[in-house]
């Protein structure tokens, strides 16, 4: 079992690795340091919510209203920062927390109505997305404090005539690192992590071993949530404006990267390497394409045919490694 | 042969029908669909609506689904039928999706009336304040200004499949191949129009890829924000021009540190009037004359045969009136 997963992240790495080469080869202007920061700029907040999904669907679960989560904290954390102003710790605290209760809400509902998850956040998705839409009216906010527009840069690389900020290891990236460190100590070092992995192995032989099932749903589910509110005012930090619709819709993004990362939507499978692998693998493509200066009417299908071809890789390394046992 | 108590009476039951007929009219309950509920274009779209009600003695409002969903567009219809409204505005969301429910409309006798859907069948009339051949033309022109006539340029779009924004690209790049040959389009329009996000993300890597990229436009209000975010994250405010469609109040930031140049919008608010009144037009029998005026959007040029009304309403957007617009 350990050897198919690191096989499967071993044939990403390379897929990545090529399609590296083979940007950086049809254009001078994708191998660089900025280009590099811009990548992890940019996939921050799906990379967040990614971790968290990975832990979800490790446990046998998967959650479709982390969207939706992330939209309902970024709005509160967005009005409590303008009315009540703050610091920056305030508004990761306050997104951080609302995340927790939508999480734990979802948790109570999958536990109980022992219903699947993936209905269960359907639900919730549209529950919690309709109701912020519904009282907020749907209202951008871009009315932000001086000092939460300010870059939020540990530190700049500066371009050589020293007039550009050309990049900085910002705040979301940051963020991002720490995040992926996080689920990976709790995955691989802890027993919480080696219970999510039984839990989504077999429930009931999880059950039956005594675990305490409630409190590791609501663990999972309120670890998703905490992280999409984390990363929902990362996503702010770098944009400036809140857009209550444009979060919702991108569930399906998180899913693809974690399931082409290696997770199994059976549960009982994954890595937080291959999630890590699976976010680079869709950004780099669709930062490649736009760098090589491919048209954009070709962008989702090459997309689409990538996604295809990395499974198809991996489809085959597990049956000839299959056959081999 | 009337007598005094006649005349009386006759009076009365005149006043009386008279009453019914402003009753009536008052009654007219006119409803505009909107393609998603809450985006602040719909919010002043809706203020324009709730004005034209107010003024025309109608009972006018807007609804809208929480996503830009046709399916949900046609359940919302399907009610207001069953209700019994007397005249639907809609802004489809998929004109095609629209049509049997539309029709469905029609034959209850609705007065069905549409907005950026030229030619919608299911419709009385299709009304347009902003056509997007003039726009893209206009707002090119504004950009060709900034950027001195030449220079390599991209173009957002909102998505590919979005024929408004087709036709105003397509109109914008007339432009260009007729009067500004020094200017060259660095690659195909690209759909990042609608998301700040996106538009940060292709800016960013436009720059990169094509290192002298002098300017950037388009259609789409969140793509000239997502560009002005990445130039501002890169201290390069007025270094590539930034000239497209935008909110006015959103982009007044932007627009007074000089990471937008310029920017055009239709008036959403002199749009939902237009419907409601075109609307009310129609239930009252009157006819659709070329030439027409509507209250403060000019005189109705008439198509006919594809049944639509154009109007204009394009506002050009400064760092001076950004703010004082009220959207």
């Amino acid at each position: 079992m350990k050897n198919i997963v690191k096989k499967y992240e071993f044939y990403l790495f390379i897929i990545i690795v090529t399609l590296v080469i083979f940007f950086a080869v049809f254009s001078d202007n994708f191998l660089n340091l900025e280009n590099f920061m811009d990548i992890l700029i940019s996939s921050s907040f799906i990379g967040i919510m990614a971790a968290g999904m990975l832990v979800v669907l490790i446990s046998g679960g998967i959650d479709l209203s982390v969207t939706a989560i992330a939209t309902v904290a970024q709005y509160i954390m967005a009005i409590t920062i303008i009315d009540y102003n703050g610091n920056l710790f305030s508004a990761f605290m306050v997104a951080g927390i609302i995340g927790i209760l939508l999480g734990t809400f979802n948790a109570f509902l999958i536990y109980y109505l022992r219903a699947p998850a993936l209905i269960i956040t359907i639900a919730t998705l549209n529950l919690f997305y309709g109701a912020t839409i519904f009282v907020t009216k749907g209202k951008w906010i871009y009315n932000f404090p001086d000092w939460f527009n300010q870059s939020h840069n540990l530190f700049s690389f500066t371009s050589a005539d020293e007039s550009h900020f050309y990049s900085g290891i910002s705040l979301p990236v940051v963020i991002l690192v720490l995040v992926f460190i996080l689920t990976y100590i709790i995955l691989k070092y802890t027993v919480l992590g080696r219970k999510i992995f039984a839990m989504g192995g077999n429930f009931e032989a999880a059950r039956r071993a005594g675990f305490n099932m409630l409190g590791l749903t609501i663990f999972v589910y309120c670890y998703i949530g905490f992280l999409s509110g984390i990363g929902s005012v990362g996503q702010v930090l770098i944009l400036h404006s809140v857009q209550p619709n444009a979060i919702v819709g991108r569930e399906l993004e998180v899913i693809a990267a974690t399931v082409l990362g290696g997770a199994s939507l059976a549960g009982g499978a994954g890595s937080v390497f291959g999630t890590a692998l699976g976010v680079a693998l869709l950004a780099i493509v669709w930062n490649g394409l736009v760098i090589m200066g491919v048209s954009s009417y070709w962008h989702n299908v090459i997309i689409g045919l990538i996604i295809i071809f990395s499974v198809s890789i991996n489809a085959y390394n597990r049956k000839k490694t299959l056959r081999g046992y | 042969m009337l007598n005094k108590k006649g005349i009386f009476i006759l009076s009365i039951v005149l006043f009386v029908f008279s009453l019914t007929g402003i009753a009536i009219a008052q009654d007219y309950e006119i409803v505009h669909v909107y393609k998603i509920a809450g985006i602040p274009f719909g919010n002043v779209e809706e203020s324009g609506v709730v004005q034209a009600g107010e003024e025309l003695n109608v009972n006018a409002y807007q609804v809208a689904p929480t996503e830009a969903d046709p399916a949900q567009q046609v359940r919302m219809i399907e009610d207001l039928i069953a209700k019994g409204v007397d005249a639907i505005c809609v802004t489809p969301n998929d004109p095609s999706a629209l049509e049997p429910v539309l029709k469905k409309a029609q034959s209850k006798g609705i007065v069905v009336v549409t907005n950026e859907s030229v030619g919608q069948k299911g419709a009385d009339w299709d009304i347009e304040t902003v056509d997007p051949k003039l726009w893209g033309a206009h707002s090119f022109e504004k950009f060709a200004g900034f950027m001195d006539g030449e220079g390599e340029f991209a173009l957002f779009v909102g998505g590919l499949g979005v024929q408004f924004h087709n036709d105003w690209a397509d109109a914008a790049l007339a432009v260009q191949k007729e009067k500004y040959p020094n200017m060259k389009l660095v690659t195909s329009r690209i759909p990042c129009g609608e998301s700040i996000e996106l538009a940060f993300t292709r800016t960013n890597e436009l720059m990169k890829a094509y290192p002298n990229l002098k300017g950037i436009t388009g259609i789409g209000s969140l793509g000239p924000i997502g560009a002005a975010e990445a130039l501002k994250a890169k201290n390069m405010a007025g270094e590539i021009i930034v000239v497209g469609s935008v909110m006015p109040e959103q982009s007044a930031p932007y627009l007074k540190a000089g990471l937008i140049q310029a920017g055009s919008m239709s008036d959403p608010k002199k749009l939902g009037y237009s419907m409601v009144y075109v609307a009310k037009l129609l239930l009252d029998g009157e006819e659709i004359k070329d030439g027409m005026p509507v209250p403060g959007l000019g005189n109705a040029k008439v198509d006919f045969e594809e049944k639509t009304i154009r109007l204009h309403g394009v506002l050009d957007i400064t760092a001076e009136n950004a703010e004082t617009l009220g959207f």
